[in-house]
């Protein structure tokens, strides 16, 4: 009994070490989401061998970690897209030192102070924020003070099987035809399915809110719809939103599109060669890419990729980003400048990360020939011109992405009505908004 | 009795009562207080008496989600209890092959519900899942268990009811070992049928363990948690969305503490009430009968 | 025995085809994880189909193998459970013991106020849990993830029973021979609980080993995880659509222990259910 008792004891005491430093290393706690792809990657340190943001992210860490043993990078995988998690560690008093961070979301950890601002991090990196593009400095911005290192920007893009488009007779010059409007988009629809006996669109419906709430955002944004009139209002009950959400109700009822499918399945279906257009978002780019160029995969030579087509009003895209952020915590010296030097590490890989699809945070690196001759980037470069973030003074973005992406997620599928949707929508995401301070 | 006899006795009840105040009432009292308090996850909160509770019974979604987990508790329970009563019926034998058969209905109940959603997920997804794929090999349509409102609530019903099988069926089999013999020697003096047998004989029998499986699986699938996060994700549209599906939500994606700590009692009030009143009507039915 | 007496030594063919085939709905999805998992992840891209021909391949355990933190998140799952039920045992003979049988003060308004404990589910409690645990620093620890089981007052109550059940007789025999009561506790009592406390055991590890919620908010990092939340957080887009058979293989792997625990341990729950069962 006495031996039991010690043995737990020891073992208890073993658990709590002092894990700022182990030896004479700095440890740091990393936390992101990217996916976790271990088994293939597990080892590697070749950035320049590896495709996919899951790839990508996980072999810049390792490097870092052998490019600087006397640093430790701990790094932690959650699921997509990890806040209840993190919440759940700051209300523990215990978060990670790196968190990513999509930029909608940062102004709601910063306004309760639980974030570093960083600019004492850049300053030890020796990084201006002034080489960061416009859009990711504005979007890690909030009041005078940085509270992220922009990782990227992103939105969303339509992934185009050029095979099918083909066979459809909807190429000109190697070049996909896009509608120019929801009629013609419809008209295209079927005539794609007719001639192919598959959808012309591979809609994830199921389990991805982020998807049915991307296509409202940017077409109300191309419609000049002012979405949040106020920082703590939502306006979904307009004519302009009604428009949006009648017509994907319609494409998702005509049999011209996939329904019941969740993300994994859709992009299955799409490497499979099972759709003409997979809307998702700039993170696919390199994952579909590396099958466009593996000989024998239903994709090979078959893919290009186009921001999302202007339906109404004016070729706009939504677009939001991902930041570094720090959470505040104690932290060793040595701590602070391990970060430091992650973060100049990051800026410095910028083109390495750019290469999943993203549009690089670094003005520099977006005018640079190296990602300009990257496949595809020529089409979605417009992006980083006609992309629109949320209002950045609005709260909860997050949970409200969620909450407007349930709704209409419903209305595409016929579940509820157009109008019942977004009425829903509006009282949900105005009662939360009710209640930030 | 001795003070020291007396006080021996503290002793061994002293170390758990310290672990259950400690980490059990406190917990419970201090939520209750926090239900009070418009209160978010990262502290600093004002007293706002019954305004949480107001606002739950005014908040659909809230609304919504009882009626889900009523709804669940309501397609799992008569089921479960019948299949596993069944079961229990037709295995009660002591050969090697009952057995065997005992254990292979148990064996899912060891698996943790993460590996339980996992399994079921590829069972049940209509592109990618077992029964999509032998759909699509005879040429019908796929059920789009995750996808559609309705389906999907029977998808976590019946994953629910695979996973939860087997100790209702233990419960039933100890229940059928304690009938004595004589009973069913007597039945079968009076020529009684296999079924009267079991109507008049077997079922009055076990009427306290099927009280039991009741109101124990009721009591657990009011709170189920995991299956409706990882497999449906509380959707599609919120269809499946359970009680503490909204508290976890509610707690750790919009960091309202004290709203989901006010939601957390009245699932527990209502938990408590219907324990009783399952507990107290079938208790005076036994009285009625000149109890057992 | 009561099952030969029913006299239904032969069965219809009906019953049979109704066992079978709800034997095989049992095991069908687990034979379709298995499947799953022995086929590469490129093969099953779009198309898990076809698990359901060969070629198979154990590339995916393999890799699991090759230091995973499938191990890591196995041994923290060991520590948890066992540590728990070791506290459980523990705590609840000692309590059982006293509430049974010996007299102190409040003894009968002390048991109602444990046993009161039962109606309360672990929602009502979770969150406040939390806050206290933080206010501990004691998330992501070992202690963190296995106090909270052993404030539950079952344990207490089932061993309670079984102490009372246990006739007076052996007590006053004991004491004649003039035995302590802590020296009739642990040289004459406690072995007689041996089919309860194996029972308690089974069922406290189970239940630690396969809960979800509270090592979901208290174990965020990842070298806490335990198995069920390791697991959770491996099912992410990117693991169902290109590393599908990998993922089972991890899903497989992390049932072994507990199927082995069930197989060790069947004949305890099944005796000792019809034992101590529907009092």
């Amino acid at each position: 009994m006495r031996r039991l008792v010690l043995s737990l004891a020891l073992l208890l005491a073993a658990n709590c070490g002092d894990d700022a430093v182990r030896g004479d290393r700095a440890e740091i706690y990393l936390q992101r989401f990217f996916g976790e792809c271990g088994a293939e990657y597990g080892g590697a340190t070749d950035i320049s061998r590896v495709e996919g943001e899951c790839g990508i992210i996980t072999t810049m860490i390792n490097r870092f970690n052998a490019d600087n043993p006397d640093v430790h990078v701990d790094s932690n995988v959650v699921a997509w897209p990890g806040y209840p998690q993190l919440s759940a560690q700051m209300a523990a008093r215990d978060p990670p030192d790196l968190v990513t961070m999509h930029t909608g979301v940062i102004p709601d950890y910063a306004a309760e102070g639980l974030l570093e601002p960083i600019e004492p991090y850049l300053a030890e990196a020796g990084l201006q924020p002034s080489a960061l593009t416009e859009a990711s400095r504005s979007a890690v911005t909030i009041g005078t003070r940085l509270y992220g290192l922009p990782f990227d920007t992103h939105g969303g893009l339509f992934h185009i099987n050029t095979r099918l488009f083909a066979q459809a007779g909807l190429m000109r010059d190697g070049e996909p035809i896009l509608p120019t409007s929801p009629e013609e988009m419809l008209v295209q629809a079927r005539q794609f399915t007719q001639r192919t006996g598959k959808p012309y669109i591979i809609q994830s419906l199921v389990g991805d809110n982020a998807y049915a709430a991307r296509n409202l955002y940017t077409y109300l944004l191309a419609q000049g719809a002012v979405i949040f009139p106020t920082p703590r209002t939502v306006r979904l009950q307009t004519p302009e939103a009604e428009r949006i959400v009648d017509f994907f109700r319609a494409v998702t009822a005509s049999g011209t599109s996939t329904r019941n499918q969740d993300t994994p399945a859709a992009i299955g279906s799409f490497v499979s060669g099972e759709g003409g257009i997979y809307p998702t978002g700039t993170w696919m780019i390199g994952q579909f890419e590396a099958e466009a160029n593996t000989p024998g995969r239903p994709l090979y030579r078959s893919y290009t990729v186009y921001p999302y087509p202007r339906l109404w009003g004016a070729p706009v895209s939504y677009v939001s980003g991902h930041a570094w952020v720090v959470p505040r915590r104690e932290r060793t010296p040595a701590q602070r400048r391990a970060i430091a030097r992650f973060f100049r590490f990051i800026a410095d890989h910028n083109f390495d990360w750019a290469r999943t699809g993203h549009l690089p945070a670094f003005q520099a690196v977006v005018d640079s020939p190296a990602f300009r001759a990257l496949p595809h980037r020529a089409n979605i470069a417009p992006i980083a011109a006609t992309g629109r973030p949320l209002p950045g003074g609005v709260q909860r973005q997050n949970a409200i992405e969620g909450l407007i992406g349930e709704e209409v997620a419903a209305a595409f599928n016929g579940q509820k009505s157009s109008r019942q949707a977004l009425a829903d929508a509006e009282r949900r995401v105005n009662e939360l908004l009710a209640q930030t301070e | 009795m001795t003070a020291r006899g007396r006080l021996g006795g503290f002793a061994f009840v002293a170390p758990f009562l310290l672990c259950y105040s400690f980490l059990l009432i406190y917990p419970l009292v201090s939520g209750i207080i926090l239900s009070f308090q418009h209160v978010d996850l990262f502290g600093g909160g004002r007293f706002v008496g019954l305004a949480n509770y107001a606002r739950l019974f005014a908040d659909a979604t809230f609304l919504r989600s009882i009626l889900t987990t009523f709804l669940l508790a309501l397609m799992i329970v008569p089921l479960l209890t019948i299949l596993s009563l069944a079961l229990a019926l037709a295995l009660n034998r002591a050969t090697r092959g009952a057995a065997i058969f005992r254990g292979v209905f148990f064996s899912s109940s060891v698996l943790s519900v993460t590996i339980v959603t996992l399994i079921w997920r590829f069972v049940l997804a209509p592109d990618a899942g077992l029964l999509g794929e032998t759909a699509q090999a005879i040429g019908a349509e796929p059920i789009p268990f995750l996808s559609h409102p309705t389906w999907s609530l029977w998808a976590l019903a019946i994953t629910t009811i695979w996973w939860s099988i087997g100790l209702p069926m233990m419960l039933f089999l100890a229940g059928l070992q304690q009938i004595p013999g004589d009973v069913y020697e007597a039945a079968a003096l009076d020529r009684a049928g296999r079924w009267t047998t079991l109507r008049r004989v077997t079922l009055p029998a076990l009427k306290r363990t099927v009280v039991l499986v009741v109101m124990l699986q009721t009591a657990a699938q009011l709170q189920i948690f995991g299956q409706a996060q990882l497999l449906t994700g509380g959707g599609p549209g919120g269809s499946t969305r359970t009680m503490v599906l909204f508290i976890f939500e509610t707690a750790f994606a919009r960091w309202e503490l004290g709203y989901a700590t006010a939601a957390a009692e009245i699932l527990f009030l209502l938990i408590v009430m219907l324990t009783l009143t399952q507990y107290v009507t079938t208790m005076r039915g036994s009285e009625a009968e000149g109890g057992r | 025995m009561a099952a030969e007496a029913t006299g239904r030594a032969r069965r219809s063919p009906l019953t049979w085809v109704a066992i079978l085939l709800a034997a095989f709905v049992m095991l069908a999805p687990l034979v379709w994880t298995l499947l799953l998992s022995l086929k590469e992840n490129e093969a099953l891209i779009g198309n898990s189909g076809a698990a359901l021909s060969p070629p198979y391949t154990i590339e995916n355990y393999r890799s699991i193998l090759q230091g995973n933190q499938v191990f890591r998140w196995l041994l923290n799952s060991l520590v948890v459970s066992g540590g728990t039920t070791i506290g459980v045992l523990v705590l609840c003979s000692l309590a059982g013991y006293g509430f049974a049988r010996l007299e102190f003060p409040f003894r009968r308004t002390l048991f109602i106020f444990v046993l009161l404990g039962l109606a309360i589910p672990e929602q009502a409690v979770i969150l406040p849990q939390h806050q206290l645990f933080a206010a501990l620093h004691l998330h992501n620890s070992y202690p963190g993830l296995i106090l909270p089981g052993l404030a539950g007052p079952f344990g207490v109550f089932f061993m309670t029973q079984y102490f009372r059940a246990i006739p007076r007789e052996l007590d006053e025999a004991a004491m004649l021979d003039g035995a302590s009561r802590l020296t009739l506790f642990r040289k004459v009592l406690l072995p007689l609980t041996l089919p309860a406390q194996a029972t308690l055991g089974v069922f406290t590890f189970l239940g630690t080993w396969n809960s979800y919620w509270w090592p979901l908010i208290s174990a965020t990092r990842s070298d806490m995880y335990t198995l069920t939340v390791g697991l959770a957080s491996a099912q992410m887009n990117y693991a169902q659509t290109s590393g599908l058979g990998f993922l089972m293989a991890q899903a497989v792997f992390a049932s072994i222990p507990i199927f082995i625990v069930y197989i060790l341990f069947q004949k305890q729950i099944v005796r000792a259910m019809a034992g101590t069962a529907v009092k």
